[in-house]
């Protein structure tokens, strides 16, 4: 039955801006008022939702046959966050599963995102106006209920989307039939948690039987009549420009409608995909480009020492500390250009009729995709209605949509739909890489044998800072990228000297936010680090780790899965019959996380046959979902470490495919993985990728136990020498 | 030229001006079956496996020509929600797919194996599924093969 | 026709000019018979043109001396870990026809040919020699029981054998490496050698 007119009372209390959560962990050194809030969500992820909260009937739609949809201003990428969101509606709106369909919201209905999906915030910025929606619909059907069947509201019950008043009862579709004016109670109290039917429980992902039947439900599998197929030229090389231009031998290759010149790109559009792309390959372009660069090029510039530093985190005096000790240890570290590799490739759907524009597409930034078309094509926003599909994988790559703009631009000089992806090679060498990074680590040891002393020093390429989300504005403000920070701040509170420090180096092609952001190089570096120390003072890791968390909430939740995890694992620092288990801990948007890696050596591999995660999201919303989250980050995480890199030769990013850009595949992951949910806060929070941070550490430092060479540079190799 | 092939079980005839196009494009855009994959286009990540008579065959790779007069079947046609195949009932049982985009490949390539191989090892599951998943879903993907092959025992002792 | 009586005119005033520039008594002129215009291949140059093409990477990456293919201008090991399987065309769920079929895919740059397989492991060449392979080819035990004959028309007529001059382009549309010696003057060298009795040299 649709949109509803609603009393435009506003009943929601909670503002769009909400507040960002306080520091636990050391004293930074922003005096900015803004740059700490938001430096604090780097390390907390504690943003609320921005978007339109205060009116439920954008969010939910109850069909004639009693079904509620949720319509998601947050996108489905593999996450399972539409499962989440619709357990926690259900149990406020008193429905049950099978009563709830969860559907993106396209922009024309008003309910947009205002920032993003991403940083693992999808639930736990969802968690409470959700709830407070859902329990206010609930409550409006019931006021709507009692006039129906004239008994007083407070005589009426919910469940199972009906509403009962003594022996008689009507479902929540009877109920809104016909309703046109809702009357809006103030936000009602919310429900106990542990009187929650749905929320905590393994409940089966909702879009299970669109994925395993093959279902038309990803961006690529949009269609629409009339449909043209489309393609955008564009360079091999780093940084060239669009030159001159010949496509007169494309114009008359079969199947091509059109050849569009724009001032920034030059696009086919065809009757058939294979027709336009082998007509790109017959238009010759003369890209300009600049320099050609190589690796080393790159090597050189991603430097501790070289480009902007910005302190991030400083407690006590471990420079002068460092500076002065003949006792110090130090170790460098590196991660090299990582890919996205997302199987879906990037793409839209766009239909520009008249002043009006339809684009299906997946994306991660709603909201900007519809602002760049409307900008580019010179229209109000609410012209432009964006529809978001499903994604095929999303990891930070779908934050940056410009085929959106092109998709448009190319239906417009058509007059019909034109649908258009990139091809995999583009897919590779045109990707928001995850940048490379340097890593100096050095610390000082007490008589204890504790840490009395630690720096981190690491360079990386732009993470937040490459990402059109953050205006240039936002730079001066922030002073740290908050992407390329995401876990290199300490954790062991108790550690009474400490200093990190993040060097920003500009690389020559757009690098930004690849799941887990500077997570898993930064915890790469710092917990093999950790594990360097351990040894060096004698003491077993897990205890090493455990003496040096301060005691406070925060301390708490991470001593306690560095303990399960040791604990479920039957950690050792043995060799037990060629296979040794090394350990790693991360804390990564308020979510601590902790892994125990079992390895062996076979020929010249590194094989990894177990892992064991402990894991504290707070509180689990979807037990199964976590779990399948922490396998997922576990085995990415393995892949990015052990095999992923990007090489730039002759100006070239490269490769350009599956394969020769190596991947973990079905043989590389753990025959066993174990996962253990701690819930020690009184709300969820992050999952998405928390998870991705220890697993690289986790693998070097039990091939240190198996062959004592300690492995200071990702993709993880033996003999590195 | 015209193409005659059977499409999960239906008859098809395709009119194509290049016999060399790639099946994925017919199967996708001209016969608009969206369930298979393009993922690369070289053959290499395996999102667009199709069954060719009951071979596992890379799409994207396969000239409509070839097609010709074999059978086809796609993940639409190996199984439906109301009579899924062992392997689609074992994905939903271990609840596999995360974004689910690369899912439809695995699964075809899965019930090749397991028509080939009814009950794998790890090794033959380590040989034989090949494909590229970026949620790294393999740890469940093991789980449900395993299970596909149990489900796929159990019916058949059940068919006299 | 008139067109036609122009271009004849023209031909025939041009053959006039040049036989005037280069007058050659009829005494100097010896025909030469077509067949002895040049110096027969030695069986040595035969050997060389025949092992020029069969130590190439078109022909080795299909004899490994493993059980992974071999592939590119590198010859790296398959990607994907795809391996041999029992009878040479892969694994079960994993043919070599599940990505090769009987031509190269210029849309995927996947090579093809028909009965895309490797050669079977007692047909290994990867690492050998030049003399190494021939000897193996010439060995009833190791080649597949096969005559002299029966050899030199597979070097000479297999259509997989002779994928190698049409080796297609790979996944970026880049033109695969031709063997060093063109596709005839390979078969009339296996011929050759052949023919004067397979005789392999002493190296």
């Amino acid at each position: 039955m649709g949109k509803k007119k609603v009393s435009r009372r506003k009943f929601l209390i909670r503002g769009t801006l909400g507040t960002v959560g306080v520091l636990a962990v050391g004293a930074y050194l922003f005096r900015h008022p803004i740059r700490r809030s938001i430096l604090s969500f780097a390390n907390s992820a504690d943003l609320s939702y921005i978007g339109e909260t205060d009116d439920p009937i954008l969010w939910f739609e109850i069909t004639k046959d009693n079904l509620v949809l949720l319509h998601s201003p947050k996108v489905e990428m593999g996450q399972g966050t539409f499962t989440g969101l619709a357990q926690i509606a259900a149990d406020e709106l008193d429905v049950n599963m099978e009563q709830i369909r969860v559907v993106h919201a396209q922009t024309a209905s008003g309910n947009i995102d205002g920032f993003s999906t991403g940083g693992s915030t999808s639930i736990s910025s969802l968690w409470q106006p959700l709830r407070e929606l859902a329990a206010t619909m609930r409550e409006m059907i019931k006021i709507e209920a009692a006039k129906k069947m004239g008994v007083d509201v407070g005589s009426l019950s919910t469940s199972q989307g009906s509403v009962s008043s003594g022996g008689n009862s009507m479902t929540y579709a009877e109920i809104a039939d016909g309703v046109t004016e809702w009357e809006v109670p103030d936000t009602p109290q919310l429900k106990e948690l542990k009187s929650y039917q749905f929320i905590g429980k393994p409940v089966p992902r909702v879009d299970l039987k669109e994925k395993v039947f093959g279902a038309p439900i990803f961006g690529m599998d949009a269609g629409m009549p009339d449909m043209l197929y489309g393609t955008v030229v564009r360079p091999s090389s780093i940084g060239a420009r669009l030159g001159e231009v010949d496509a007169s031998a494309a114009e008359n290759m079969p199947g091509v409608v059109k050849v569009i010149r724009e001032e920034d790109f030059v696009g086919v559009v065809a009757q058939s995909y294979p027709e336009a792309e082998k007509a790109k390959e017959a238009i010759k372009v003369n890209w300009i480009t600049e320099k050609n660069w190589q690796t080393e090029d790159i090597e050189a510039m991603i430097q501790v020492g070289q480009g902007e530093p910005q302190t991030i985190q400083k407690e006590g005096k471990a420079k002068r500390i460092l500076e002065s000790s003949d006792q110090l240890i130090s170790a460098e570290y590196s991660s090299p250009l990582g890919a996205h590799a997302q199987l879906e490739p990037n793409g839209a759907l766009a239909y520009v009729d008249g002043d009006k524009v339809t684009v299906h597409i997946s994306t991660q930034v709603i909201g900007l995709t519809r602002k760049e078309v409307a900008d580019r094509l010179d229209l109000d926003p609410e012209q432009v209605n964006i529809i978001p599909t499903y994604l095929g994988g999303g990891f930070g790559r779908r934050l940056h949509t410009p085929h959106a703009v092109q998709a448009a631009l190319m239906s417009k000089a058509v007059g019909k739909p034109v649908k258009y992806y990139f091809s995999r090679k583009e897919e590779f060498q045109h990707d928001m890489f995850r940048p490379p990074t340097h890593h100096l680590l050095k610390a000082v040891l007490g008589d204890d044998g504790l840490i009395q002393a630690l720096e981190h020093n690491f360079s990386s390429g732009d993470v937040g800072f490459g990402s059109p989300l953050l205006p240039g504005i936002a730079e001066p403000i922030l002073g740290a990228d908050v992407g390329a920070i995401r876990g290199g701040f300490n954790q062991y509170g108790a550690i009474p000297n400490h200093r990190a420090v993040c060097w920003r180096v500009r690389l020559p092609f757009a690098t930004s936010w690849w799941r887990s952001l500077g997570l898993l190089a930064n915890t790469f570096a710092v917990e093999s680090f950790i594990d360097e120390l351990a040894l060096k003072a004698g003491k077993d890791p897990v205890e090493f780790r455990l003496a040096q968390i301060q005691d406070d909430e925060r301390g708490h939740r991470l001593k306690e899965v560095i303990k399960a995890a040791a604990e479920k694992a039957g950690w050792t620092d043995q060799v037990v019959n060629g296979k040794a288990m090394g350990f790693a801990a991360s804390t990564d948007a308020n979510t601590p996380c902790a892994q125990v890696a079992e390895v062996s050596i076979e020929g010249n591999e590194i094989k990894v046959h177990k892992v064991t995660c402990a894991i504290d999201p707070g509180m689990a919303v979807n037990p199964d979902q976590i779990r399948a989250q922490c396998e997922g980050s576990i085995i990415m995480g393995l892949s990015a470490s052990m095999f992923e890199r990007m090489q730039v030769e002759n100006g070239e990013l490269r490769p350009v495919i599956y394969g020769p850009y190596a991947m973990a595949l079905m043989k590389h992951a753990p025959k066993e993985i174990e996962v253990v949910i701690l819930e020690n806060a009184d709300k969820p929070g992050a999952v998405g990728e928390p998870p991705l941070g220890p697993i690289g550490a986790a693998i070097a430092n039990a091939v240190f136990r198996l062959t004592g060479e300690r492995l200071r540079s990702m993709p993880l190799a033996l003999d590195q020498a | 030229m015209k193409i005659s092939f059977k499409l999960n079980k239906s008859p098809q005839t395709v009119e194509v001006a290049d016999g060399n196009t790639p099946l994925l494009w017919i199967i996708r855009d001209v016969l608009d079956l969206k369930g298979t994959k393009f993922g690369c286009g070289k053959a290499a990540c395996g999102a667009c496996t199709i069954h060719v008579n009951g071979e596992a065959v890379r799409s994207c790779s396969y000239a409509v020509k070839f097609a010709e007069g074999k059978e086809i079947t796609t993940i639409e046609g190996l199984g439906s929600e109301a009579n899924p195949h062992p392997v689609q009932q074992a994905w939903i049982e271990e609840v596999v797919p995360q974004c689910g985009y690369c899912q439809p490949g695995f699964m075809m390539a899965a019930a090749a194996m397991l028509e080939k191989i009814p009950q794998p090892t790890d090794e033959d599951i380590d040989n034989n599924i090949i494909n590229i998943c970026r949620c790294a879903t393999y740890y469940r993907m093991r789980k449900a093969i395993y299970k596909a092959a149990e489900l796929q025992k159990e019916a058949a002792r059940k068919i006299p | 026709m008139r067109k036609y009586l122009a271009s004849l005119t023209f031909l025939f005033v041009t053959i006039l000019v040049l036989a005037m520039a280069y007058p050659i008594a009829e005494s100097e002129y010896t025909p030469v018979p077509e067949e002895q215009e040049e110096a027969p291949l030695t069986d040595s140059e035969a050997f060389d043109q025949m092992m020029a093409v069969l130590t190439h990477k078109r022909c080795v990456n299909c004899h490994p001396s493993d059980n992974s293919p071999k592939q590119g201008e590198d010859s790296h090991p398959h990607r994907f870990g795809v391996l041999r399987g029992t009878d040479n065309h892969g694994m079960p769920a994993v043919r070599c026809n599940t990505c090769h079929q009987a031509e190269n895919n210029s849309f995927s740059g996947v090579p093809g040919a028909p009965e895309w397989s490797l050669a079977p492991m007692s047909m290994q060449w990867e690492g050998l020699s030049r003399t190494e392979i021939a000897k193996s080819m010439l060995d009833r035990a190791r080649n597949g029981n096969r005559s002299h004959e029966d050899i030199m028309h597979h070097l000479t007529e297999h259509e997989l054998v002779l994928w190698a001059w049409e080796p297609g382009v790979d996944a970026e549309g880049r033109p695969r490496e031709k063997p060093p010696v063109p596709k005839e003057a390979y078969i009339t060298a296996v011929k050759a050698w052949f023919d004067s009795g397979a005789i392999i040299p002493e190296e």
